[in-house]
């Protein structure tokens, strides 16, 4: 891991609104940045950096759901890795059970992957093709010593019974299996090693809309069985409005709104929430609401636009938000609602 | 969703290529040349063809000889036999080394990338740019006769192992290159993330995830490459670079040869009808098997 910068960590207000808003966290997300290095030429010297996470604040909720939104490639999936330290941080702190993630020795973090687990995007690629569903499931407790023989026979059919799979499909492979199932089988692997908190990288956006309410309902029982907290990752507002109990909206590598999630749809602070808001469509027919349009396109995050990184596509944008970069502040609402917006109240 | 035990791959190639008449008759050849070699090996009731009797050389077939005697009153036929030995052996022996080395670098450049990637691509693209028959015969000629000492044994490079190791050391660029993409390829996949979120080890991750998951083309790449190492050491032979001592097709080619102006054409013919009918099932079988064992490759050359 590589310090750019050194910088105090916890700092400013925002930290005193996400301790409003998550009293009781699980896990403490502090000024995160993970930059990767550009390099040219025959040196290979870096000459940039993207800044795929620049400075994120959240804690996760014990035994709720932080949802974290945005649209591709505003660096929600990296948030979620290098929390898990599958890709190293560049700077910032990561507290599990207040126990600093990033200054734990190799054995220690393998220790601590006990505790938490993953659950993947893509149903395909996310279970090794060459092996039984009974060995992908039975991986996690073989690797940790914690079960053997005839044992993990048992713990691997009843894990597979829990997710809503028949136990006699131990013996299968990944390809025989639909998408869904295949979730589940992912779903099985994450809960053999009992890990108190799940990070859900878009677990339902490559399945059927039938499929989804089926992965969602299931996701949710386990949760209120097992009183698992979830990190949930999607760019999709409308599946995460009735799962999550705290929602934090990405933009660029930085958080740009948090709230508790009702507040946050009945009462959006940021522009970019709002739009995102308008594109969700309405289960009412005859209610329509005015789409905001977003123009152009997300700008690089290695040359991030100065002043608010929003402001050219803000449909809301003064000539201030070209000068000055917005913080976190508290918004009109429910107490714990922040926005980085220096239009909205 | 099919029948209740399923199949991994080995048995589903299998049962594929089952269906193939054409494969089955191939492998046939195969297990046939396999089981002459063994015989020739064994030499249990393995005839005494190579008594010479110079009274009775270049004879045309019989009873007796088939296919005749050649210069030396040698019968044809079983020297045919014996050569079937020394060109299963060399090739076994070479494709074995070269899978063995080209899987490991591959492998190994593939996962851990930077500059062992670095180092292990310019090696091979170094030994690419120079034309195989010339590389080959470069090692060969280096090899041959050298003697050394390892760990305490003391070796001797006669013909034959000159020949293994120069087939093998030059042969594993093409699988080293094949399987350094398609680690690369599995490296970034989901379920190696999942694996190391899950904290399964480096060598764990080598060993049962991604030789598990690229070792068909180490297969494929074996049995199509094996044709190629019987004919190097045919020409190795012919080039007087390879087998002196031992009876084999290459040393068949290159003394029937001169007897063809007299005539005498049973030698050569009979050397060059068992390569080209080894040949034949090889490439067949080996196309039907990468053909079953990775479907995406059908058609590609390799």
């Amino acid at each position: 891991m590589t310090q750019v910068a050194e910088q105090p960590v916890a700092t400013g207000p925002s930290a005193d609104y996400i301790r409003q808003l998550v009293p009781d966290p699980i896990l403490t997300v502090r000024d995160l940045k993970t930059w990767f290095p550009v390099r040219r030429g025959v040196l290979r010297r870096t000459v940039a950096h993207v800044k795929a996470v620049d400075g994120v604040n959240f804690n996760v909720p014990r035994g709720q759901t932080l949802g974290l939104v945005g649209e591709s490639g505003c660096g929600k999936t990296t948030v979620g890795r290098t929390i898990l330290r599958l890709i190293p941080a560049t700077s910032g702190e990561v507290r599990f059970n207040d126990t600093p993630l990033f200054e734990l020795g190799r054995g220690e973090m393998r220790r601590m992957r006990r505790n938490m687990q993953i659950i993947f995007q893509d149903p395909v690629s996310s279970l090794n093709p060459r092996m039984t569903v009974g060995a992908i499931v039975g991986e996690p407790l073989r690797v940790h010593g914690m079960a053997s023989g005839s044992e993990l026979a048992d713990r691997v059919e009843s894990l597979l019974k829990r997710v809503g799979l028949s136990p006699e499909y131990r013996r299968r492979y990944p390809h025989e299996f639909s998408g869904g199932q295949r979730q589940r089988i992912g779903i099985a692997r994450a809960l053999a090693l009992e890990p108190e908190l799940i990070i859900c990288d878009e677990p339902v956006s490559a399945l059927d809309v039938s499929i989804q309410s089926q992965i969602l309902n299931l996701l949710g029982d386990l949760q209120d069985e097992l009183g698992l907290s979830y990190l949930f990752i999607a760019h999709n507002l409308a599946v995460i409005e009735h799962f999550c109990d705290v929602v934090a909206v990405m933009y660029l590598g930085r958080i740009v709104e948090m709230a508790s999630a009702a507040e946050l749809y009945d009462n959006p602070r940021h522009p970019y929430t709002m739009a995102l808001l308008s594109a969700a469509p309405h289960p009412m027919p005859g209610r329509k609401s005015e789409r905001i349009i977003l123009r152009g396109e997300v700008p690089s995050p290695m040359n991030p636009p100065g002043g608010c990184p929003f402001h050219p596509r803000c449909h809301m944008a003064q000539p201030r938000c070209g000068e000055q970069v917005p913080q976190l502040e508290p918004k009109a609402g429910q107490d714990g609602h922040v926005a980085a917006c220096l239009v909205t109240e | 969703m099919p029948s209740q035990r399923s199949a991994n791959q080995w048995v589903e190639a299998w049962r594929r290529m089952r269906r193939q008449r054409l494969t089955m008759f191939c492998l046939a050849i195969i297990v046939l040349y396999i089981g002459l070699a063994i015989w020739a090996f064994t030499g249990v009731g393995f005839p005494d063809w190579d008594k010479g009797d110079y009274t009775r050389n270049n004879e045309g077939c019989s009873l007796q000889h088939w296919l005749g005697t050649d210069i030396q009153g040698q019968d044809i036929l079983f020297q045919t036999i014996y050569g079937t030995r020394v060109a299963l052996t060399v090739a076994t022996v070479a494709a074995l080394l070269a899978a063995v080395i080209g899987t490991v670098l591959g492998t190994v450049a593939g996962f851990f990338g930077g500059i062992i990637d670095e180092l292990i691509t310019w090696l091979y693209s170094t030994l690419a740019s120079i034309p195989g028959i010339l590389l080959l015969m470069a090692f060969a000629f280096v090899l041959k006769d050298k003697q050394f000492d390892l760990f305490g044994w003391h070796f001797r490079l006669t013909g034959i192992n000159a020949v293994y190791l120069a087939l093998g050391l030059t042969g594993w660029v093409g699988l080293c290159r094949l399987i350094r993409g398609e680690v690369i390829k599995h490296r970034d996949r989901d379920y190696i993330v999942a694996a190391r979120a899950i904290g399964v080890s480096n060598s764990r991750i080598l060993f049962r995830y991604l030789i598990p998951n690229v070792f068909h083309l180490v297969i494929i790449t074996f049995s199509l490459s094996f044709v190629g190492y019987i004919h190097a050491e045919v020409i190795l032979t012919y080039l007087g670079l390879g087998v002196v001592d031992v009876p084999s097709w290459g040393k068949m080619i290159r003394d029937g040869g001169q007897e063809l102006a007299k005539g005498h054409w049973q030698q050569l013919t009979a050397a060059a009808v068992a390569i080209f009918i080894i040949s034949y099932a090889l490439h067949i079988f080996g196309d039907a098997l990468r053909d079953a064992l990775d479907p995406k490759l059908r058609g590609e050359g390799i």
